[in-house]
């Protein structure tokens, strides 16, 4: 098991190293510099001053230096200016003696946004947060949702009940984040359309709008009200799939032999299901629950950035639209670890609810 | 805020002939406050020598108190000089003040100056500094003071520092010229100008100008806001918002004029509006930076009125002369006849402004000359082309991919293709737009508007110019240029004017279809907070009520 | 002239969209005939949920096939006045044009009914060429990894491993981006990931038909011939005749595309690989002599067409979503499109108060996706059956 384990986490390892050597070439093109030079130092400049702002800033070094400072294996850049002052990757960081110094991934040190003007490990770590709540309400809703449609469906395959709920499965499948949460915007946030003004005319609701359709606000404080939608959203599109595997799999064990001699014993069928179907019916929803958290980041993004919620998935679109890059790679970092730490949950949950399987 | 007028000669010469001509009719109001004051005469100065009393600045009478939030993008803080979007000035302007405003009446007021004026020649300008005024640090504001700033705008090796540009009349060689800033004692300084410049003063309204303490290191004026103004930054957070509330240890200097709200907070909602709108019915703003086309009627329709102002902000869908097609006059000729520029503000900004006349002086600039309208004649326009062999060639037109300019150039392109020339369209993202501006063989670009009709010719179309995205190099041209900003009489001017707008017209330069009138959206209860026609925000002068 | 009321409205839409349903009634009417010569399409027609769904998807491809004849406008043209006009609002000056704008006007003051209709032919002719190449390569890599194992197996695994790692997200903002066109990079990967389906397509020819060596020529030959002509216009633009070719952005959001669904078919394929690679009738081809290519391509492949086929279904949904959200961010397909993606996302703004530009992509959409997960659905089930 411990073997197994780090050899994951070396697997993983290598993984975020190629990965993030792939975002930093990518990031770092000679056009996508010109484009933070200008972002920084001011859309109009001339391509003198691109090239002098380049300079400055230690970006005009080979890739794989600048690579290998980010990494911290190289140390980082110094330069005297004409005044005699000097700048550089570490002194910014650690004041003079930083000259010569590495500070880099190695040294804990994530880097500096350029769009946030922040510490990336700073910036990362508050959005995280953000996100952590908004998976966490997606996952509370998603979850229970989808199990419960999966199972009611696969218990009498073929039954009229089964067709309706699958057709909803695909139906929410077939529904992109970014037409649903739009629709539950002019739906049941906007006071001139949907229900809202309905509501406000039989003197439901005090305000104008029954929920908020931008969830800047959660970031204060989360209320029913402004988290809702963005989490109904995400939770909705991904409910789907679930919900389909779980039918499936339960049909699957619905069929099998113990179930039959159950079902002959005289075991009622609320017994049968919640007693010998299910704990076999849900160890393939829970894998796939487990690699569906990092497909959801997806909906994350296209929700974060339609609702305004400022998150992970919004700082990742941020970076990447301001090419800022050394909050790109970290985003990328995460994005890694996230998607290796579920396939791995899910490997060992499978091992443990499964067992006929062993982890060798 | 009323200002007296001090010194030997308390009306410019120049102003008093404006003045005629205003009352005559040869001039209308506005052009004649932005000349006028832009010589040195206060506004009321100026109204009066127009027979007219200064406007009350306003009919409602401010109260003190209260929070307001709006939505604006909260950029990445830098020097004010390189600063790049107002909205980087904006969010600054309750610490950082300013020498004078732009107003939107078309004047130019005195605000940390008392008064200026100009020598006859427009060579020599006269700066008095207002008394009584301290920076929020206890130290007392004075002409060394305004000096230093100038000489940090003058400073060309800093990148992206575009007041530089504006104070070529006083620099040489990228910095300031010796002599050019004469201090004549605390609260006087003389600007000694290489060639006449009328623009300066206005130049110093432009948002980049912000007055900075000499501590400034030139890095971040929020981190260390050492200003003049009432309001000081409480929180900062780039792309996500800014709350600044009233300093409690700073005495104004125009107290009691102003910085009635305690708080105001920044919310920065991204570049959709739907967005914005979704914000504002959940309460979370109550007025808009700028709202453009359905937008508006939308925010009205939630009980958020439009504040509007016309402007010459415009865009320019511009060919550059230096990249084959466009190198040939007859294909720049064609492409312009071939759309119609009513259409254009209708279907592309929602006919919310005023149809323009491919020459980029606008009919609110004080030398506009008028024109017949540019010749519409698509099937002309696809002749002509044909006839350079263009035939087959598929033309393409590139823009930003903000959602007003997108529309815009997406109806030049289907009229350019209604009338049976093949062109395709290329929309980048707003980070990658900038990065070739100046070369896009044919493309849009959006500019704010300028004060004097002069002032866009001087920057975008004399030969060779930094920003002389259209490549347009007419010797003949310069020379007229160079002769309209010599003249100061308008009559006089218009007539070199005529001949450059012409001569614009006929070298087909640009297709420049509209001039934008510009809005912003509030709640009822916000007061002094009308659209500003350079996007200014100058929150110490809101209130609610 | 009045506007249209709702009824007249769909009256005209049914009437406009004649051709498709001559075509769908022909082939509902001769599949149903014969459906029990035409293996698992005709099997199709036995189930409720397969038929709706093949239904809902014939009757977008033949409205994309069709679409010159069934538009009432060009689809980019703007006319004065019909600015976010209202379904069934009639011109002002009709001239030649026909009266009518059914469905409405969008914010540019374009048809919304034919713009819906030719974003039909956008989307259908990308996504499922898309899926198909993604196919081809997860195929032609997933096979050998499954039936050799070992350090190949090891190496593509880690590889495919490393791209589905990549947030889809991020992976569209590097790809897609002016930046990129401009360099080397769609350009080079193309020339390896359109490759594949020539090599995919030489290799299965040669490994039926290497025992009759003038057959082998001749068809080898031939594929060869014209995959490499498709190849050198599609990947490099050079085509001679001028007969294939993509404009560089949209070259751009194919490759990416193409790499992200790639690895997904890899590892379906390399898994059903390494099940079917243990049953009796490989085992017997292994001492029959055959080779591995002609073992994998002529004996493993045919049996795993299956769950293939279902899951090709669901991904051209997968990637008409994919395209939606690219078009969501701004990212690639050309301004002006009336593919669904970016035209939703244009009218979605505006969609409280003028939500037919929106609403009709929308619905366009989800009911293709939908009719090819009812269609995969119907298809999973009725190949179980077997």
């Amino acid at each position: 098991m411990l073997l197994f384990l780090l050899r994951r986490v070396g697997v993983m390892l290598v993984t975020a190293l190629c990965l993030t050597f792939v975002v930093f070439f990518l990031t770092n093109l000679p056009a996508k510099l010109e484009t933070l030079a200008k972002t920084q130092a001011g859309a109009r400049i001339s391509d003198a001053e691109v090239a002098s702002w380049l300079d400055r800033n230690g970006y005009n070094q080979p890739m794989l230096v600048r690579y290998g400072e980010w990494l911290g294996v190289v140390p980082g850049w110094t330069r005297e200016e004409a005044d005699g002052t000097i700048r550089g990757r570490c002194i910014e960081r650690m004041g003079p003696e930083g000259a010569g110094a590495r500070c880099g991934l190695l040294q804990g040190y994530w880097g500096h946004s350029t769009r946030f003007r922040a510490p990336v490990g700073e910036v990362i770590s508050t959005r995280l947060g953000a996100t952590g709540w908004l998976m966490l309400w997606v996952l509370i809703v998603m979850v229970p949702m989808a199990l419960i449609v999966g199972i009611v469906a696969g218990m009498r395959e073929g039954s009229r009940t089964d067709r309706s709920l699958s057709t909803f499965a695909i139906a929410s499948t077939a529904t992109p984040e970014y037409v649903s949460g739009v629709l539950f915007i002019a739906l049941l946030a906007s006071s001139t359309v949907g229900l809202s003004p309905l509501l406000v005319s039989w003197g439901v609701i005090p305000g104008p709008v029954l929920f908020q359709g931008n969830a800047r606000s959660a970031l204060d404080q989360i209320t029913f009200w402004n988290f809702t939608l963005p989490v109904i959203t995400i939770a909705l599109y991904g409910m789907g799939y679930v919900a389909r595997i779980t039918r499936a799999s339960m049909t699957e064990v619905m069929t099998q032999q113990y179930i039959r001699t159950a079902r002959l014993k005289g075991v009622s069928f609320p017994n049968i299901v919640l007693r010998h179907a299910l704990r076999n019916a849900l160890i393939a929803p829970f894998t796939v629950i487990m690699l569906q958290i990092p497909w959801l980041l997806n909906g994350v993004v296209i929700v974060e950035v339609l609702f305004s919620y400022p998150g992970f998935g919004w700082t990742l679109y941020e970076a990447a639209v301001n090419n800022d890059i050394e909050l790109l790679l970290a985003a990328s970092v995460v994005a890694v670890i996230v998607v290796l730490l579920t396939q791995l949950i899910s490997d060992i949950g499978y091992v443990y609810l499964n067992p006929r399987i062993r982890v060798s | 805020m009323t200002m007296t007028q001090t010194g030997k000669r308390a009306v410019h010469p120049a102003a008093r002939m404006f003045a005629r001509e205003c009352r005559d009719g040869r001039l209308s109001r506005r052009e004649f406050l932005t000349r006028a004051t832009a010589l040195g005469v206060a506004a009321p100065t100026a109204y009066g020598l127009i027979g007219l009393a200064a406007p009350a600045a306003r009919a409602d009478t401010p109260q003190m108190g209260g929070e307001v939030r709006m939505q604006m993008d909260i950029k990445a803080q830098r020097d004010p000089r390189t600063w790049d979007w107002s909205e980087l000035a904006n969010v600054c302007r309750g610490w950082l003040e300013y020498l004078v405003h732009y107003e939107r009446d078309g004047s130019v007021v005195p605000v940390l100056l008392e008064s200026w004026e100009a020598s006859d020649d427009a060579t020599v300008f006269t700066l008095r500094v207002r008394q009584g005024v301290t920076w929020n640090n206890g130290d007392a504001f004075t002409a060394e003071h305004v000096a230093h700033n100038i000489e940090r705008w003058a400073d060309a090796s800093v990148e992206g520092n575009s007041m530089a540009g504006r104070m070529g009349a006083i620099s040489q060689d990228g910095k300031i010229r010796d002599g050019a800033i004469e201090i004549v004692d605390d609260h006087t300084l003389r600007l000694h100008l290489s060639s006449p410049d009328i623009a300066i003063i206005v130049n110093m309204a432009d948002y980049p100008a912000a007055v900075v303490h000499p501590s400034f290191t030139g890095d971040d004026p929020v981190a260390n806001p050492i200003g003049t103004g009432p309001y000081r930054p409480v929180r900062h957070e780039t792309g996500i918002g800014a709350v600044i509330e009233r300093n409690p240890d700073h005495t104004w200097w125009n107290e009691g004029n102003g910085a009635w709200l305690d708080r105001i907070e920044f919310v920065d909602l991204g570049t959709d509006p739907s967005a914005w709108i979704a914000a504002a019915e959940g309460g979370e703003i109550e007025l808009t930076y700028q709202t453009t086309g359905d937008y508006v009627d939308i925010f009205e329709a939630i009980g958020m009125p439009a504040s509007e102002v016309i402007t010459a902000a415009t865009l320019a869908v511009r060919f550059n002369q230096s990249q084959p097609p466009y190198d040939n006059v007859n294909v720049r000729r064609a492409l312009q006849m071939a759309v119609d520029n009513e259409t254009v503000l209708e279907l592309g900004y929602d006919d919310r402004g005023d149809v323009a006349e491919n020459h980029h002086v606008c009919p609110i600039h004080p030398e506009y000359a008028e024109m017949e309208p540019p010749e519409f004649d698509p099937a002309r326009a696809a002749e002509m082309i044909a006839e350079e062999g263009l035939a087959d060639h598929e033309f393409e037109l590139i823009s930003i991919d903000d959602a007003w300019q997108a529309a815009t150039c997406d109806n030049v392109a289907a009229q350019i293709r209604a009338a049976g020339i093949s062109i395709r369209r290329t929309i980048l993202p707003g980070a990658t737009f900038w990065n070739d501006w100046l070369n896009y063989p044919f493309s849009s670009t959006e500019w704010n508007m300028r004060p004097l009709g002069v002032q866009v010719l001087n920057l975008a179309y004399r030969s060779g110019v930094a920003w002389n995205e259209a490549g347009y190099a007419n010797p003949e041209f310069d020379a007229l240029l160079d002769e309209a900003n010599s003249i100061a009489d308008a009559d006089a001017r218009r007539e070199v004017m005529l001949k450059l707008q012409q001569m614009m017209r006929r070298d087909g330069v640009l297709i420049q279809p509209y001039w934008r009138a510009l809005y912003r959206n509030m709640r009822p209860n916000i007061g002094g907070a009308e659209m500003h026609p350079t996007f200014e925000v100058r929150y110490q002068h809101y209130w609610k009520s | 002239m009045e506007e249209l009321g709702w009824l007249a409205i769909i009256g005209r839409i049914a009437q406009q969209l004649l051709p498709v349903w001559v075509a769908m009634v022909i082939v509902f009417a001769l599949s149903i005939r014969f459906k029990r010569r035409l293996g698992l399409y005709g099997k199709l027609f036995d189930s409720n949920v397969g038929m709706v769904g093949f239904a809902i998807v014939i009757f977008w491809i033949f409205t994309a096939i069709f679409a010159d004849m069934i538009i009432t406008h060009d689809p980019l043209a703007q006319l004065r006045g019909m600015r976010n006009a209202v379904p069934g609002s009639p011109l002002a000056s009709p001239g030649d044009h026909y009266p009518y704008y059914l469905l409405g006007g969008d914010s540019l003051a374009r048809d919304v009914f034919s713009r819906a209709v030719m974003g039909a032919r956008e989307v259908l002719t990308i996504a499922p060429f898309a899926a198909m190449i993604s196919f081809m390569i997860g195929i032609s890599l997933g096979l050998p990894a499954g039936y050799f194992g070992g350090r190949l197996d090891t190496s593509l695994t880690f590889l495919a491993n490393l791209v589905l790692a990549f947030p889809v997200i991020l992976l569209f903002f590097l790809l897609v981006a002016p930046e990129i066109q401009e360099t080397a990079i769609p350009v080079v990967m193309a020339g390896i990931l359109f490759l594949v389906p020539v090599l995919f397509v030489s290799v299965l020819l040669n490994a039926r038909f290497f025992t009759q060596p003038m057959k082998r020529n001749l068809y080898v030959g031939a594929a060869l011939l014209v995959g490499l002509w498709a190849y050198s216009g599609l990947a490099f633009n050079a085509d001679p005749l001028g007969v294939w070719g993509m404009r560089a952005n949209l070259l751009n959001v194919f490759v990416a595309v193409v790499f992200v669904n790639a690895p997904t078919v890899f590892r379906i394929v390399r898994g059903i690989t390494m099940d079917i690679r243990t049953r009796d009738y490989v085992a017997a081809a292994q001492t029959r002599g055959e080779g591995p290519w002609y073992i994998m391509m002529w004996e493993i492949l045919p049996n795993a067409r299956g769950p293939l086929i279902v899951d090709f279904c669901l991904r051209i949904g997968y990637t008409t979503i994919l395209l939606g959200t690219l078009g969501f961010f701004g990212l690639g397909v050309s301004p002006e499109s009336p593919d669904w993606g970016s035209t939703i996302n244009d009218g979605r703004r505006l969609l409280t108060v003028y939500p037919h530009p929106a609403l009709v992509p929308a619905l366009s959409l989800m009911s293709l996706v939908l009719g090819l997960n009812l269609l995969a659905d119907g298809l999973r089930e009725e190949s179980l059956k077997d």
